[in-house]
């Protein structure tokens, strides 16, 4: 080979990569709750069903699965899930299960995004799944545990309680109250009154949020996201030829994976989320896009201090601001400003089956991306982002997607 | 769950360097709904305290007044039991903290 041919090789290399398009095509999900008659397997199996014949994609389509879960092996002594998901699927295909806690799912989205990065003209299926509800919340709060450090184990704290901890800094820092956290959950409640798949379908005032029972000060009840049961996946594909026959596509501009000390303790600080600022610096950046371009946001509100961070850890609001911009309310659906958060209802509404939710988010941008959100859906949205996050910290995912 | 007795044993060696340390509390919030294994204790305080040398660790506060807790307030490192998951297991001892005021001059 001469040097002119490899000069034109390199040339089509790089225009191959520039020109790689990685889309969205399909998603499902089932209702997230407490869903007695259904396993961890059922929910699984609805949810890989339902998003093929959402997609219209034939099963022999699918050239791997990534499986977001969190507690299959911890509460049900059920690991090796690959393996289960190839017998329902009744495939030999490669299956990976990914695991980052409350992040289970969007991390097994980003290594399905680094497959198909690596393997042009593939189809993926991702997928999180969650069974909760078999057990007591006592046993469900202890297997939660098993994402925080020995020492914060030892010391009863619980996930609330990391997040408390965190909010009370923010809180006593920035000159705010308990009840400054309550519209999170407020603005929540309302979206999650529209989906038809949330695990709450009420409304909360203000008045019911701050008079909830304890669960860790400052946190109440109705600031915390619940014990969830549920399953979301999406198809994801590089195959042009499958993505030009579709009208409803949406592209993956960027997926950034950040990580930090699992223990609260060595944090660089306490009033937010570093990995999470990570994350969506790395993910704006690889998008080409500021926080402004932004219309439609799924950010990870397991406590109501949550969303606050997520707001100024990610560039929307300045650091400090979020306590008194949430209660103007500006981004629940209708308010008419730029950015809109949570229209599925979070994980505060939508509920919170923890490996689902990482893709419950992606899918929710899908519906909204493609005009598909039914009641809840925003105007004219074209730019997306998704915002979940690991245990107190520890892991962080940041998406950017478009039509 | 049970905790492997080796596990405590080595968990015992770090918590002597630890004991007996002033510090001052970073944050803290208090438990109302624990796991199984805490459940006869709650609610209880948790605080996040930083040593004057710099470490910082986690524990319980007791001999402490909910309404009475603070982000500053000095506290110092006391060795108290902090498992018993069964009457068969090994009671496992571990940090927790006081006051300073508490504390014998």
């Amino acid at each position: 080979m001469s040097f002119a041919q490899i000069h034109i090789l390199q040339t089509n290399i790089i225009y191959v990569i520039l020109l790689q398009m990685i889309s969205v095509i399909g998603y499902y999900t089932t209702k997230f709750g407490e869903l007695w008659e259904k396993s961890l397997f059922d929910l699984t199996e609805e949810a890989l069903f339902g998003v093929l014949k959402e997609s219209q994609i034939e099963k022999e389509r699918i050239d791997a699965v990534f499986f977001g879960n969190m507690l299959g092996g911890v509460l049900e002594n059920n690991l090796h899930s690959p393996s289960k998901i190839a017998e329902i699927m009744g495939t030999h295909i490669p299956v990976f299960r990914a695991e980052a806690a409350c992040a289970s799912g969007g991390a097994a989205f980003n290594l399905a995004y680094t497959y198909l990065e690596a393997n042009p003209g593939k189809t993926v299926l991702v997928i999180g799944a969650e069974k909760m509800t078999d057990y007591s919340p006592e046993e469900v709060i202890s297997a939660l545990t098993a994402a925080s450090s020995g020492e914060e184990q030892e010391s009863g704290l619980t996930f609330p309680g990391l997040y408390a901890m965190m909010a009370r800094v923010y809180l006593e820092t920035y000159q705010y109250s308990a009840k400054d956290l309550n519209y999170v959950s407020y603005k929540n409640h309302y979206h999650g009154s529209l989906n038809d798949r949330a695990h709450f379908r009420n409304k909360v005032s203000l008045r019911e949020i701050e008079s909830s029972p304890l669960i860790a000060d400052p946190f109440r009840v109705l600031d915390c996201s619940p014990i969830s049961d549920g399953a979301s996946a999406v198809i994801m594909t590089s195959d042009k030829k499958i993505i030009s026959k579709r009208e409803k596509t949406m592209k993956v501009l960027a997926t950034e994976v950040a990580t930090d000390t699992i223990s609260l303790k060595s944090r660089n600080y306490l009033d937010g989320i570093e990995a999470a600022r990570i994350a969506g610096k790395k993910a704006f950046q690889k998008a080409a896009m500021r926080p402004g371009d932004i219309q439609v946001a799924e950010l990870h509100d397991c406590f109501s201090i949550a969303e606050l961070f997520a707001m100024e850890d990610l560039g929307f609001w300045k650091k400090g601001t979020a306590g008194k911009r949430i209660s103007l309310l500006e981004t629940m659906l209708g308010s008419g400003h730029t950015l809109t958060t949570n229209t599925s209802g979070g994980l505060k509404a939508a509920g919170h089956p923890v490996g689902a939710t990482g893709i419950k988010q992606i899918g929710e941008v899908f519906l909204q991306l493609t005009r598909q959100a039914g009641k809840r859906q925003i105007k004219n949205a074209d730019k997306g982002l998704t915002h979940n996050v690991g245990g107190s910290g520890g892991t962080a995912i940041v998406s950017i997607f478009t039509v | 769950m049970a905790v492997s007795p080796v596990k405590i044993w080595r968990r015992q060696k770090e918590i002597r360097s630890l004991l007996h340390q002033r510090g001052n509390i970073l944050s803290w919030t208090v438990i109302y709904a624990p796991s199984d294994e805490f459940k006869k204790n709650a609610p209880y305080t948790v605080v996040l305290v930083e040593f004057n040398n710099g470490d910082r660790a986690f524990g319980q506060l007791v001999e402490c007044e909910t309404d009475k807790v603070r982000i500053g307030m000095p506290v110092y490192s006391t060795l108290r039991k902090v498992r018993e998951v069964s009457h068969e297991d090994v009671i496992a001892y571990g940090l927790k903290f006081k006051p300073s005021h508490h504390e014998k001059s």
